[in-house]
């Protein structure tokens, strides 16, 4: 706040340099903190409304700036006087030490004021003179700033008019608070103060007035509006329509019907996964595709879609995220490919599992959507209505909430992915597809959950050192190649616990030390006479880590690690 | 623990090392021996290393041929270097 007033203050202080000069120039020039004189307010606060008339001249914002200081400067001698210290009077100390012009009005203007404030306790007079000093500030912006170029005479004389007003309106207030006693005058300063909080705060500080909030209200509409411009389906309920079992308008009996399979699927494997952010996207991506199916099929592939979703409600369980993303990422790359050869994708999509048959359906629903979004949306609005009418209640919970996030996490990732490459595959393609994959992806299915909990791990584990070489390698890589990855890396954790071994055996130990491995490296070429292990450490190894392995001196004559 | 640091790349990378699993692979591997506090970190940073040499070596042979993707065959020359010389 403070560095408004010297950028802002350049104009205005001239301007009130001017007003002053014209004004009677007897008027001290320097702030005077904690004075009783109620002349000292009055003046501030006849000055106050007198630079707000000059002000007003300039544009509003410099209006707005010169409020900003001269209710700042008012403050200050307001709040001088206040036993009490608000953060929002040591702000506007803080405001009037900057620019030098802060107070200075002309005792002959004061006169009328000080008679009803001198009377008044000294935190009556605060909260008193906050009020005027607010009030004032109120009446000129809204009366002052059409044009008021009177010369600064005028100006006076009609600031003094309008201080009169306020001070007018303001003594009545403030005979409240004058009967009250101070513990209640002071409550009751707050509530005054705090019915002209907001005003003031906009008037007298731009800086923290908040913008007019109304853009992104309407960023929101127009975007939503955009959204159903664009999209020929019904609105898009999941997007405005808070409620989970949302009754969808359309009466595509195929698509409710569609989405029925897809929904139990996915809202089983939510309700039984911890529905992290990869389940969300392969479950809405099976979601929508589902949906789009059905403009294409018939009611007896429906039926094979029911008993296929059973199926999978039953074996799927196991059915993970980490797999569903892999494979749905397959299946967005395969879908290119699939468009030239239906048995790669069928045999594909087998090997991916629960995955196959929203793939199969992707092609051909997506060949259906005019615009990815809206299609997606109006699947994903249908679902829910689809699916609360058949399913059971934990599917509905799953699915609502898979369609909640969905929305968003699915535009933003899946979109390119599923929806781009996508596009064009052939009619003939698509209706061929289906039959296929459904039957012959259910064998597979219980046969990918038994090696899963043996391998996982392990491979958990190796994928962490995977990911970290496609990070060094900062190149797109094949899915092949990761794997490849994968197989280098089992093949060097057998030779490093290999060369472990002999090297503690060596040693006459049964357990291998740090220095093993030490040496292990040295032989690797990793660590030479150049380069050492602390080195290395400080390089590639966080500091929690770093702090573990090299040994490091602390008070007390003590080195940690111990040697 | 630093757990991520977002870099350049859209992934975030952690920087933990998989302690558990890196014990738990050397148990399989060796059951007979084992393996001291500070050992896996060492160990974990030499595979970070290893994997560091591997795709540096095989973002040479991509760039060699002159392909954009880094590619099996690319790895596996790579991987045949490399494991070479860790061998130790």
């Amino acid at each position: 706040m403070a560095d408004h007033n010297p950028d802002s203050d350049s104009t205005p202080r001239t301007l009130l340099r001017r007003v002053l000069d014209t004004a009677d120039p007897r008027t001290p020039r320097r702030p005077r903190s904690a004075r009783a004189g109620a002349q000292r307010r009055a003046l501030l606060e006849t000055a106050s409304s007198r630079r707000l008339s000059s002000q007003t001249k300039m544009t509003t914002r410099r209006y707005s700036h010169g409020v900003r200081s001269i209710s700042g400067s008012a403050y200050v001698q307001a709040s001088g006087h206040l036993e009490e210290q608000t953060p929002r009077t040591l702000l506007k100390n803080i405001l009037l030490t900057a620019p030098e012009s802060s107070i200075l009005m002309p005792k002959s203007v004061v006169k009328p004021v000080p008679a009803p404030q001198e009377v008044q306790p000294s935190r009556r007079e605060s909260s008193v003179g906050s009020l005027e000093l607010q009030l004032p500030e109120l009446e000129p912006p809204t009366t002052l700033a059409p044009g008021l170029l009177a010369p600064g005479r005028r100006k006076q004389r009609l600031r003094l008019s309008m201080f009169q007003q306020g001070v007018d309106q303001g003594l009545p207030l403030s005979q409240e608070p004058q009967r009250n006693d101070d513990a209640s005058s002071l409550t009751s300063s707050l509530n005054l103060t705090f019915a002209t909080s907001l005003q003031p705060q906009s008037v007298q500080r731009p800086g923290l007035a908040r913008r007019p909030p109304a853009r992104r209200a309407v960023d929101v509409g127009a975007f939503l509006q955009d959204l159903r411009d664009t999209s020929l389906a019904p609105p898009n309920i999941v997007l405005e329509d808070t409620q989970p079992f949302s009754q969808p308008t359309v009466g595509c009996s195929r698509r409710v019907y569609r989405s029925l399979p897809c929904m139990p699927h996915t809202g089983a494997k939510d309700a039984e996964l911890a529905a992290g952010c990869k389940t969300r996207s392969s479950g809405p991506g099976m979601q929508t595709n589902s949906p789009e199916k059905p403009a294409q099929f018939l009611a007896g592939e429906a039926e094979e879609v029911d008993a296929f979703a059973l199926d999978f409600l039953s074996t799927s369980s196991g059915v993970s995220g980490e797999d569903g993303v892999e494979p749905l990422q397959d299946g967005v790359e395969e879908a290119e490919k699939r468009m030239e050869e239906e048995g790669v994708s069928v045999s594909e999509m087998e090997a991916t599992g629960a995955q196959g048959p929203s793939r199969a359906e992707e092609p051909e629903g997506h060949t259906q959507v005019i615009e990815a979004e809206e299609s997606q949306e109006t699947a994903e609005a249908k679902g829910p209505g689809a699916s609360s009418g058949d399913e059971d209640a934990s599917d509905r919970a799953a699915s609502p909430e898979l369609v909640s996030s969905t929305p968003e996490s699915l535009q933003a990732r899946r979109h390119h992915q599923f929806l781009e490459p996508d596009p064009p595959p052939g009619a003939a393609v698509l209706s061929s597809e289906p039959a296929e994959p459904l039957l012959v992806r259910r064998p597979p299915k219980p046969g990918t959950t038994g090696p899963r909990p043996q391998q996982d791990p392990h491979k958990a584990g190796l994928s962490h050192y995977v990911k970290l070489f496609s990070f060094y390698a900062k190149m797109p890589m094949e899915r092949k190649a990761l794997e490849m990855v994968e197989k280098c890396l089992d093949k060097y954790f057998q030779h490093l616990c290999d060369d472990l071994e002999v090297f503690a055996a060596h040693a006459g130990r049964k357990t291998v030390n740090p220095e093993d491995v030490e040496l292990l490296m040295r032989r690797q070429g990793l660590v030479t006479d150049q380069v050492s292990l602390h080195v290395l450490v400080e390089r590639y190894l966080p500091l929690e880590y770093r702090q573990l392995l090299i040994p490091c001196a602390s008070s007390g004559n003590s080195v940690f690690p111990a040697q | 623990m630093a757990l991520s640091t977002t870099v350049s790349q859209r992934k975030q990378i952690k920087r933990k090392a998989p302690r558990g699993f890196l014990k738990r692979v050397f148990k399989r591997q060796k059951p007979h021996l084992r393996l001291e506090k500070s050992g896996d970190l060492l160990v974990h940073l030499s595979c970070l290393l290893f994997v560091h040499r591997l795709a540096e070596e095989s973002r040479t042979n991509a760039c060699e041929n002159k392909c954009r993707i880094i590619n099996r065959e690319h790895i596996l020359a790579a991987a045949k270097v490399i494991l070479k010389k860790s061998r130790g």
